[in-house]
Formats: C-alpha cells, structure tokens, sequence
C-alpha cells in the first residue's frame, strides 16, 4: 500500500479543511481506549467533581451531619479574594516561578556535562539523582543546619570575611532571604529530576549532527545553541511545562522548612488550599477548590505561554 | 437493613434486661488509637485482651493511626466504615464535635460515673455546651517539671533554679550573657496551637470576656507579651523558636549544652538520654516554675465515639475500660503519663521517689497531678484560622513589625469577627 | 581512558588544541565534583546517623561532628527491620510499584502514540484535557476515589491502590514528546512495508524511546516506591498490606525518640530505588557509543 499522499500529522493539510480518515481515528480512539477509561474514571470525574466544590460550601458541619454540598456560586472566589492571606499565598507562588529558567537551564547544562563517555559518569548520575529519592523531612534537618545562624553557610561567609559575626542571622528566619532560601532547596530537589527527562532527549540526537558541527570547528557553546538546544525543543517543552506547574504547586519543601514564614514570606498558595482541605475536621472542601482553582487558571495561562515559547513541533520531525 | 438494627438493638436490650451474656454472634468493635505503634503494643494488646475476656461477646479491632488520622476518620465515615472508639485530642474532639461527628459519651455512660472517675479538669477539657464528648485518657503537663544543666548554672552564677516565670524571665538575660547558653526555649508560636495564650493563663489573665468574646488585649497582657519580645530582640531567645516547635528546639540546643533550662513534660528527658547521656547523667529535674497564678497547662488524649459507629454500646464499654483508672496507672508504668482518673492520685506509684534516675524523679512529680490537666482556654471555634493569626501577629510583634499592644489589638479583631460558636 | 581512543581522529587532526581539551576535561570534573558535593551531603550525614551507634554519645544535631560518628553499627537497621517487621511491606511494596511500573508504560505508550502521530478528531481537545488535569485541584480525588474503589469491590487491594494512578498526563505528554522525536521517514517506510500500525508502535517506535520509557519507569518507580498518602487511604482497612513507605511512617512519630532509626528506615526505603537507577541508567543511556564530541 502506498501512502504517500497521506499529510504529516500535526502539519495543516495543503488545501481545504482537514481531512480525517476513519480508520486513523478508529485507531487512535482504540490506542486511547485503556487511558480514556482510567482517566475518565479515576481523574476527570473525580476532578470535575472537585471543581465544582469550588463553587459550593461544603465542609467539616455539612459533611459531619451527612448533608450535601451546597451552592453558592461565586462567594467562595469573593471570600478568597478577600482574605490578604491568599493574595499574598498567591503572589509568593507566582514570584516563585523564578527558578523556572534557572532550573531548566542548569539541568539541561547538568545533562549535557554526564551526557559523555567518560570514567565515572555513571556514578555522577546516580549520585545527582539522590536528592530526587532523599526523605525530604531528613533533608530539611540538613538544610536547617546550613541556614542556621551558627550555620554551615553563615560559617563559610565568615570565613572570607563577607559578613562580621554580629550581622549573622538565620538564613530561614530572615523574611528577606526565607523565600530565597528554600527555593535553592527546590532547586536541590528538582535538577536530578529534570537532568533524567534532558539526558533521554540527548539520546535522541543523531550523533551524525554532533560530529558533522566539531568537524566544521563549531566551539561547544555555539554547538549547544544551535544543536542540542533546537533539537531538545520537544523535551524543554515538557520540562519547562512541568517546572512551571511545579513551582506554582510548591508546598513540601516550604513546609519542612518555614511553614510559610516569618511573616508568611514564603506562605505558598497550595499552602492555603492544603490548610483549608485538610485542617482536620474543620476542613472546608468547598474554599480550597475554589482556591485550587485559581490556581489553575493562572496554571494554564502559563502552560499556554509555555507552548508558545516552545512552539510545539508535533510532525516537524525529520 | 434498618430491620436487622431493629433486632440486634432489640437482642442487646433483652441481654441486657435479662442480664445474660450477650448475643451469639460476637460484636466486633473498631478501635483507633493515635501514634502508639508499635512502641505501646504490649501494652495496648494486653489491655484489649483483658477486656475480651471481660466481655465475651466483643471482639476488638486495633489500628493504630499516625499522620492520616483525622483523614482516615473522615473518610471513613464517608465509606460507610466508621470506627467505634478513637483516640483524639482536645482540640481535635473539640472540632469533630462542632462538626456533628461525635456522639455526647454522657448518653452512653451516666454523667454520675463519669464524674467520680474521673477529675473534674480533665472531664471539663471535653465538654462543649453541657455535653461531654470523649472520656478523658492519659495527659500531661506543659510546664511539667524543669529540667536544668547545673554546670551552666553554676557558670552563670545562680545557686538554684527559678520558682516563678518572672524569675526565669529575669535569669534569661544573666545567663546568656555569663555562659553563652540561652536560659531556656519558650514556646511562642508552637505551628496549629495557641501556645502564647498559655502565659496569660498562667499569670492570670483572662482570655475570654464573660459573653464569651476574646478579650486579651488589656495592657497587662501587651505587658507580659513586651516582655518576651524584648528579650527576642536582645538575642536571648533562640532565633528559631518562631519558626520551630519550642519542644524541638530545646532538645536539640540542651544536649549541645547551648541552652540551660527545658521546662516540660518528662518526654524531654528520653530524647536527651539518646543524644548526650552524660548531660542526662548530670540534669536536675525539679517543679516547673509557675505563673502569677501559681497554676499548671496541659493537656490529656480522649476516646470518643463517632455518631457513625455502629456499636456506640459497646464501643463505650471499651472505651470506658481503657480509661479506668487501673488501665490508665497500667499505662503509666510504662511510660510518664499523667492519668486524668481521680483514684490515681493515691497510687503507690506516684509516691515521691528520692534521688535515683531523673525520669523517675519526674514521673513521680507529675504523676499524680491529673487534677491540674488544663490548657488554659477553650479552644474556639474555628481555631485554625484563629490560631494561625495569632502566631502571625506574635511574630509581627517578635520581629519589630507591630508593637504588643498593636498585635493583641489585631489578634482579637480578627477573633472577634471570625469566631465560629 | 575510553574517551582519548574513541575522539583520537578528531584531536589528531586538531594537534595544537590538546591542551585545551586536557584542560576542559579538568574543568568538567571540578564542575562535576562540586554539584556532586551539592547533591548528596544530606544523603551523607542520613547515612553518617544511621550508621551511629546510638549509645555512644553525641548528638545527632551537633554539627559537623554528627558527620562522623564515634562508634560505627548496623544495629539501627536490624532493630527497624525487626520492631516494624517490614519484610512483609517490603513485598508488598515490591508488588505494588511492580503493577504501577508495567500499567503506566503500557497505557502511557499505547495514548500518547496516537496523540503524537496521528490525526484523527478530538485529538487536540484530549491532549489540552489531559495536561489539564496536572494543574485542576486534586485535594478531593482522593475521597471520591476511595468511594469509586468501593463501588468496585477493589477497595483495600493492591489492585485498587494501582489503577487509579496508572493513567496519568506525566506518562502520557512524556512519551507524546519522545515519540514526536522520531523522524516520519522511519514510520512512512515502515507503512510501505506493510507493517500494521501496532508493529510500528511496538518494533520501531518502543526500541527507539528507550531513553524515555526508562526514565518514565523510574519516575514512576521513584513516585510509586515513595508515595505514602494514596496507599495508606486506600488500604486503611488492610494494615497488613500496606507497602514500606506507609510501614516506615510509623517512625515518623517515634523521631522525638530515636533519629537513628528514622534514618535508617529512611534508607531502607531510599536504597532500592537508586540500585535500581544505577542498573537502569544503561537503558535511557543507549546510544552513547557512537556519540563523540
């Protein structure tokens, strides 16, 4: 059979409206099928249903007393926008996306340094990959000792003479460099992630683009640039993706380490929907989806950036 | 469905009338208890066994639950699967019971023998609006005893330990300055508590108005409060007791040597039999030192049954059994608990023991002291968005953001206004 | 070294830059060694207490010296193994990362291959749907997804535990983004060939995605192997068949009592997943042989 004429998937057919074939999409939808079922059970519904909490009061009373949730509309986004608190939560989070490029370029460099045939790069891989699987409460009895006042990083800035010991402070008690502090903890705990998902998109490049630019005397940077970088588009787009969402939602490490403070500078918005989902019995379902919702919808605005930057290049492969 | 509860009820009332064993088919109770596995299983597994055997026609079902406990408890209401008797705390049972999951225990057990077991405090802990909610399990203390390093307080120059909060207020700045070592970890913002209120207790002052409004905002309280900000701001409180629970905080600096005093609960002194027990060896353990009003905080563990239980009859029997006085002195064999059963405190076990080692010096200090077990103020409703505008304003205060009064001010605004009945 | 013999052609031609390659390979160490010192310090000093003979002396948080212990034991691990009994959770972790590994890489694969690679209608609303779901409040599923369990008589199985986190939109953009990668020639010869749309998928677009399905099972391996408040809902009414992670939580409780336990549990728990990275890194390493640079 040849088919040549059929259009590259993703690129718009040459003229007219597209054009579907009925056996692609009895196949497509076949493929799709177990992941459509799970999704549809275990994550969509239970999503929508969250969702529309969001607009309902629904909490520890009605709950307690076995009623149903019950609507409100929008008083729950008008109480939120309301509360300093989650103004604040809401500002932090999104403040926090400052490590986004940060983190993605430093793993994607990472990636590209123990992407090499050389002694011992196995175990650097390994040994990065560690901060992923480290219990992150043993994690902040550490990373307490190195902000503390009597720190290890207090310790090494007296040793080059950079602070005297009287301006000593701790690093996580400070309200100007809390926020800072914990997001080199995130930083820690996120480019041996990320350096996983880069190196299998190295493993992508044909090597024959790599030997092609040293012949022609390309230096590495102007190789990284104008190789690996447009090459790796389809990964940084899911890396960055990813990132993006997960500095949004950030909440274990801020937890461990400030529980929001001092001064609620490092008070997260996921913080505000967990105090308010699971303040035990007083928990308020209805007020923290509302609030999760926010969330989403600044989400998926910076998800759309995202595909933007990275324009997707579904098809163009080749 | 509602038939076959029809008969059981019926059964169970006949049995009971009749006084005979009860029906044929063994009642299976749920049982939950909070983080007491597996260092407490002996214990809590003999005790379940002497109450089978006591009653034969109960089976019990032991989980224990440790972080998921208040989620495992929702959800499984939601399920359906509720269990029969949990362990909760004070303020948890305060807000299951606002919420409607918790059935009044003075339906269960008559109110009569509810007061002649138990201590008067204790009991009072958990009622709300006339009801009592849970029977009262094993407690503690907060300012406990006073556990203090002798070589640092010899280095600053004191020849004993403070007998008042205003003395070891006022022996916070001399020896920080002497030894080097902060004088003790105060518990200033402890994270889903109200821990600041405490010091107003203990000095007497009130945190409630009578209509039941917070009211601690005179000049007395910003007083007191002022007090403790000033010596933050001198740097003779550790920096991280606004950001740490005192308790963690203390036993980490004290087996350092680099603070001199932790008052609280003997469960201290495990942690610094662990980390230096050379220090342990050394530490004095005597009575805390006391507020203006010369009275104890603590606080104490509760059974409760959910209105969801199936076997609330039952369930109270079990519960009942594992707060009986004799459970609770078993109990505290093993580890330093304070019972909250008011025949304890004539218990050989409590008698004053001499010298010896400082866990049983302090077990046999707070022992017999369940009669004190108060935390100083109701919990009010709504308490964690109260409680964490508190903290928030007492660290506005700590770091120079507001002044005492303005943050007391703010506290009891924003209670005032947000206050659930 | 492996590296000099297989990049020889390259640097004969370029003699007068030797040195500086010599030097560039220093450099890449040095960098090398410094985010290596970054990464596992804390990993170290869990090691360092898990390690200490608790009676010794010393305390834990006494830094640096806690980094160095005195006495030196393994008792801390044979005491958790045995007070907690975790050979049974060790199993029953072993068989639910086992199902949630195999689930995901299939459904993950078998979803995203048709949502990179071809048209069909609906394609671009089921994508923008499913990365939706990374970013829609999730603090409720849990509830109605113990109920759903319930309903389905799966509640407080292993099985239970595993469906609802097999079909996931990580898995599913993840091999989206690796099969887009694969040039279009290779499928359109394959069509000419004959092949059907499932060999492709299996005999050319699976061995190609090595690299991504490995590390899409480690992540999953890392998240499964680790992930303790879905498990501990779903089998509150089975204590005996909750994995390792729920089993070793018990010891969070304890942490005022004995740090050296916690950190010994705490690498029981963490040993296994970077045994299984070491291994692994073979898989989403393929290629490297003829990559010279």
């Amino acid at each position: 059979m040849i088919r040549s004429q059929r259009p590259t998937p993703g690129k718009p057919p040459l003229s007219g409206k597209p054009k579907y074939s009925l056996r692609d999409t009895l196949l497509s939808y076949g493929f799709l099928a177990p992941a459509l079922i799970l999704l549809a059970v275990f994550t969509f519904y239970p999503l929508a249903y969250g969702s529309y909490l969001g607009f309902t009061e629904y909490g520890g009373a009605r709950f307690g007393q076995g009623l149903p949730p019950k609507w409100t509309g929008l008083d729950n986004f008008r109480t939120l926008m309301a509360d300093p608190l989650f103004l604040k939560s809401l500002l932090n989070s999104v403040k926090y996306l400052i490590i986004v490029p940060i983190l993605q370029l430093a793993s994607l460099a990472v990636a590209v340094l123990v992407n090499k045939n050389l002694p011992g790069m196995a175990f650097f891989r390994a040994a990065y990959y560690v901060p992923v699987v480290t219990s992150i409460s043993l994690a902040a009895v550490m990373w307490d000792w190195v902000y503390n006042k009597d720190g290890t990083l207090n310790w090494a800035l007296g040793a080059v003479h950079l602070v005297s010991k009287n301006q000593m402070f701790g690093w996580l008690n400070n309200e100007y460099t809390a926020f800072w502090a914990v997001m080199l903890v995130t930083f820690w705990r996120g480019f041996g992630y990320y350096m996983v998902l880069y190196l299998a998109g190295l493993q992508g490049i044909p090597a024959e683009l790599e030997e092609a630019a040293v012949l022609d005397g390309a230096s590495s940077w102007k190789r990284f640039w104008s190789i690996t970088v447009p090459m790796m588009k389809p990964t940084i787009l899911l890396c960055s993706l990813l990132s993006t969402i997960a500095a949004l939602r950030v909440l274990e490490e801020v937890l461990v380490l400030t529980n929001g403070g001092p001064l609620n500078s490092t008070y997260t918005a996921l913080m505000y929907v967990y105090s308010k989902a699971f303040q035990g019995f007083d928990f308020n379902y209805g007020l923290a989806s509302a609030a999760g919702l926010v969330v989403a919808a600044v989400a998926l605005l910076l998800s759309a950036v995202n595909f933007r930057l990275f324009r997707d290049s579904s098809g163009d492969g080749a | 469905m509602s038939k076959k509860i029809a008969a059981r009820l019926l059964t169970l009332g006949l049995s009971l009338a009749l006084g005979t064993a009860a029906a044929q088919s063994p009642v299976e109770v749920q049982f939950w208890t909070w983080y007491l596995s597996p260092k407490f299983d002996n214990y809590i597994k003999s005790t379940i066994s002497d109450f089978e055997k006591a009653n034969p026609g109960i089976s019990v079902k032991w989980f224990d639950k440790q972080d998921s406990m208040v989620q495992d408890f929702i959800s499984s209401v939601n399920l359906g699967s509720a269990p029969d008797v949990v362990n909760l705390n004070i303020d948890e049972t305060a807000k299951a019971a606002q919420n409607g999951f918790l059935r009044n225990v003075d339906s269960l057990t008559p109110m009569a023998s509810l007061k002649s077991t138990f201590y008067a405090q204790p009991l009072a802990n958990f009622t709300l609006g006339g009801k009592v909610y849970a029977y009262p399990w094993y407690g503690w203390l907060n300012e406990g005893v006073l556990l203090y390093n002798p070589d640092l307080m010899k280095k600053a120059g004191l020849t004993r330990a403070p007998r008042s909060m205003t003395e070891l207020l006022g022996m916070a700045k001399t020896i920080k300055d002497k030894t080097g070592a902060y004088a003790w970890v105060p518990a200033l913002k402890d994270p889903n508590t109200a821990s600041f209120l405490g010091y107003f207790y203990s000095d007497g002052l009130p945190i409630y108005d009578a209509g039941g409004k917070a009211a601690f905002n005179t000049a007395a309280h910003a007083a007191l409060l002022q007090q403790y900000v000033t010596l933050f701001k001198g740097g003779y409180i550790p920096e991280d007791a606004v950001r740490k629970e005192a308790f963690q905080v203390a036993t980490e600096l004290y087996p350092q040597n680099k603070v001199a005093m932790i008052v609280g609960g003997p469960q201290a002194l495990t942690r610094i039999k662990d980390s230096n027990p050379t220090l342990y060896a050394k530490t004095v353990v005597t009575e805390a030192p006391l507020g203006k009003a010369r009275v104890q905080t603590g606080g104490s563990m509760g059974l409760v049954v959910p209105t969801a239980s199936k076997h609330p009859v039952e369930a109270a029997k079990l519960a009942a059994f594992f707060t009986s006085n004799a459970s609770q002195i078993a109990f505290a064999k093993v580890v330093p608990v304070v019972p909250t059963t008011s025949a304890a405190q004539r218990d050989p076990l409590f008698k004053r023991a001499s010298g010896g080692d400082p866990i049983a010096n302090a077990t046999s200090l707070v022992g017999a002291s369940g009669r004190y077990i108060n935390p100083g103020f109701k919990a009010p409703g709504n308490s964690d968005d109260l409680y964490k505008n508190l903290n928030d304003n007492i660290e506005a205060a700590l770091l120079g953001k507001k002044t005492a009064q303005a943050a007391l001010d703010d506290t009891v605004t924003y209670w005032n206004a947000n206050m659930k009945k | 070294m492996s590296l000099v013999s297989r990049a020889a052609p390259v640097q004969r031609s370029y003699a007068p830059r030797r040195h500086r390659k010599l030097g560039r390979v220093v450099l890449r160490y040095v960098i090398l060694i410094a985010v290596l010192i970054f990464a596992v310090f804390p990993f170290l000093w869990t090691l360092a207490i898990a390690l200490t003979d608790k009676h010794g002396g010393g305390s834990i948080y006494d830094f640096p010296a806690s980094l160095f212990p005195r006495a030196v034991t393994l008792r801390n691990f044979v005491e958790v193994y045995t007070t907690f009994s975790l050979g049974k959770y060790v199993w029953n972790s072993i068989s639910i990362t086992g199902m949630t590994i195999l689930g995901t890489l299939v459904v993950s694969a078998l979803a995203a291959y048709p949502l990179a690679r071809f048209r069909f209608p609906g394609r671009d609303l089921i994508f923008g749907v499913i990365v939706a779901t990374l970013v829609l409040p999730s603090e409720t599923t849990f509830i109605v997804n113990t109920l759903t369990l319930k309903e389905l008589g799966l509640l407080g199985t292993h099985v239970g535990v595993v469906l609802p986190t097999i079909a996931g939109a990580f898995g599913i953009f993840l091999m989206r983004q690796a099969f887009l990668g694969i040039p279009q020639a290779l499928i359109e010869a394959a069509r000419i060939d004959g092949a059907s749309e499932f060999t492709i998928l299996t005999r050319i677009m699976l061995p190609l995605t090595k690299p991504s399905l490995a590390a899409l099972g480690i992540f999953t391996l890392v998240a499964s192997w680790n992930a303790y408040f879905w498990p501990m809902l779903a089998l509150s009414g089975a204590p005996d068949s909750v994995p390792l992670s729920v089993a070793v939580l018990k010891l969070k409780g304890q942490f005022n009592y004995d740090p050296f336990n916690i950190a010994a549990g705490a690498l029981i728990m963490m040993i296994p997943v970077l045994l299984v990275f070491l291994s692994a890194q073979k898989l989403f390493m393929r290629g490297m042989e003829g990559a010279v640079k």
